[in-house]
């Protein structure tokens, strides 16, 4: 018998399943099953020269700021998430998370970095420490709301955006890692954006919240987003894009 | 296009999208840029930027669903007349 169309199933039965284990491994069995730290072993290392080699270090070492805030933040929103199925999604992420940070981490000691947290300490933008600091706050206040916003919604999106800006423009084994890590993004963007929107319609009083933490927040994301940039070489013209980019998952939720 | 006329039925096939389980792979396809033409069949995702295909045509107020990034989709026409798709929370 054929089966049914996926399009016609109920959404209860579509979130129920799509939060689920079962389908985090059916998924990323596609394109993690025979990559090691995200990318293929026959993947041809290229030797950059020095200065670029400099900044991809540079940037990298931001992403694992990034990265840590975002395992330390879907770790913490488990104790704080209302229901079964979102405790469940959120324990996937943390995984994800997990693996993107491994993953930067392993590049950095492939570029020559023998000590990696020692050189994201030096290279750290303050920005984005400050950003991180402030969304485990938010994450400890309990707000789910709030800190599922910063996180999976302002975090991401920033990530989403220079991720796949960088993978256009990079070697051959950065690139293969951050395609596999913004397909993970997209479950995480997809994730905060969808269960705000239907809290949202609930909860009047939480849009005065997120608008609170947007505000507040909007300026050190911006200013990591942009010196992230800077350092990929991006030209102006590309950089307002990638912040109008950053900010449709903002404005859809009607915080333009 | 009024209701009442039959809707074209398109055979999906796999076109190598790599996000979901294999049995969900069908629906679902990369874009490739400004310059991808999309099927009377497809939308993109306004949230993570794939094409999202069905098993029948299109038509305006079809919900559909973007399994890679976890969304419910409402079919609306766009300003140029094109079939887009918003987010239904």
């Amino acid at each position: 018998m054929a089966e049914p169309d996926l399009h016609a199933l109920a959404h209860e039965t579509f979130l129920e399943h799509v939060h689920s284990f079962e389908f985090w491994f059916g998924a990323v069995r596609g394109y993690l099953a025979g990559r090691e730290f995200g990318r293929h072993p026959d993947t041809p290392v290229e030797s950059l020269p020095d200065a670029e080699r400099e900044q991809l270090v540079t940037v990298l070492c931001n992403y694992c700021i990034g990265e840590t805030a975002a395992l330390e933040g879907a770790g913490g929103l488990i104790r704080i998430a209302p229901n079964r199925a979102t405790k469940v999604f959120l324990a996937t992420q943390t995984v994800d998370e997990g693996r993107h940070l491994e993953a930067f981490l392993h590049r950095l000691g492939e570029l020559g970095i023998a000590d990696p947290e020692a050189e994201i300490r030096v290279r750290a933008l303050p920005e984005l420490r400050a950003f991180k600091e402030r969304l485990a706050e938010l994450v400890d206040t309990g707000d789910w709301g709030a800190a599922l916003f910063a996180q999976n919604v302002i975090l991401e999106s920033m990530e989403f955006a220079s991720f796949h800006h960088h993978a256009r423009r990079a070697d051959a084994v950065t690139r293969e890692v951050l395609l596999g890590v913004i397909k993970d993004e997209r479950r995480h963007i997809g994730f905060g954006e969808n269960e705000l929107g239907r809290r949202l319609k609930r909860d009047p009083g939480l849009g005065r919240r997120l608008r609170a933490v947007r505000d507040e927040l909007d300026r050190q994301v911006l200013a990591s987003f942009d010196h992230t940039l800077r350092a990929l070489g991006s030209t102006v013209s590309e950089r307002d894009e990638l912040s109008r980019e950053y900010l449709q998952a903002v404005e859809r939720l009607g915080f333009a | 296009m009024a209701e009442g006329v039959r809707r074209r039925r398109y055979e999906l096939d796999d076109r190598g999208f790599d996000e979901v389980p294999p049995r969900y792979r069908r629906y679902y396809r990369r874009w490739e840029g400004p310059s991808d033409s999309l099927a009377p069949n497809e939308v993109l995702c306004p949230v993570c930027k794939i094409v999202v295909r069905s098993p029948r045509e299109l038509r305006e107020g079809d919900r559909i669903y973007c399994m890679a990034c976890m969304s419910r989709l409402r079919v609306v026409a766009g300003d140029a007349g094109r079939l887009e798709a918003r987010v239904e929370y």
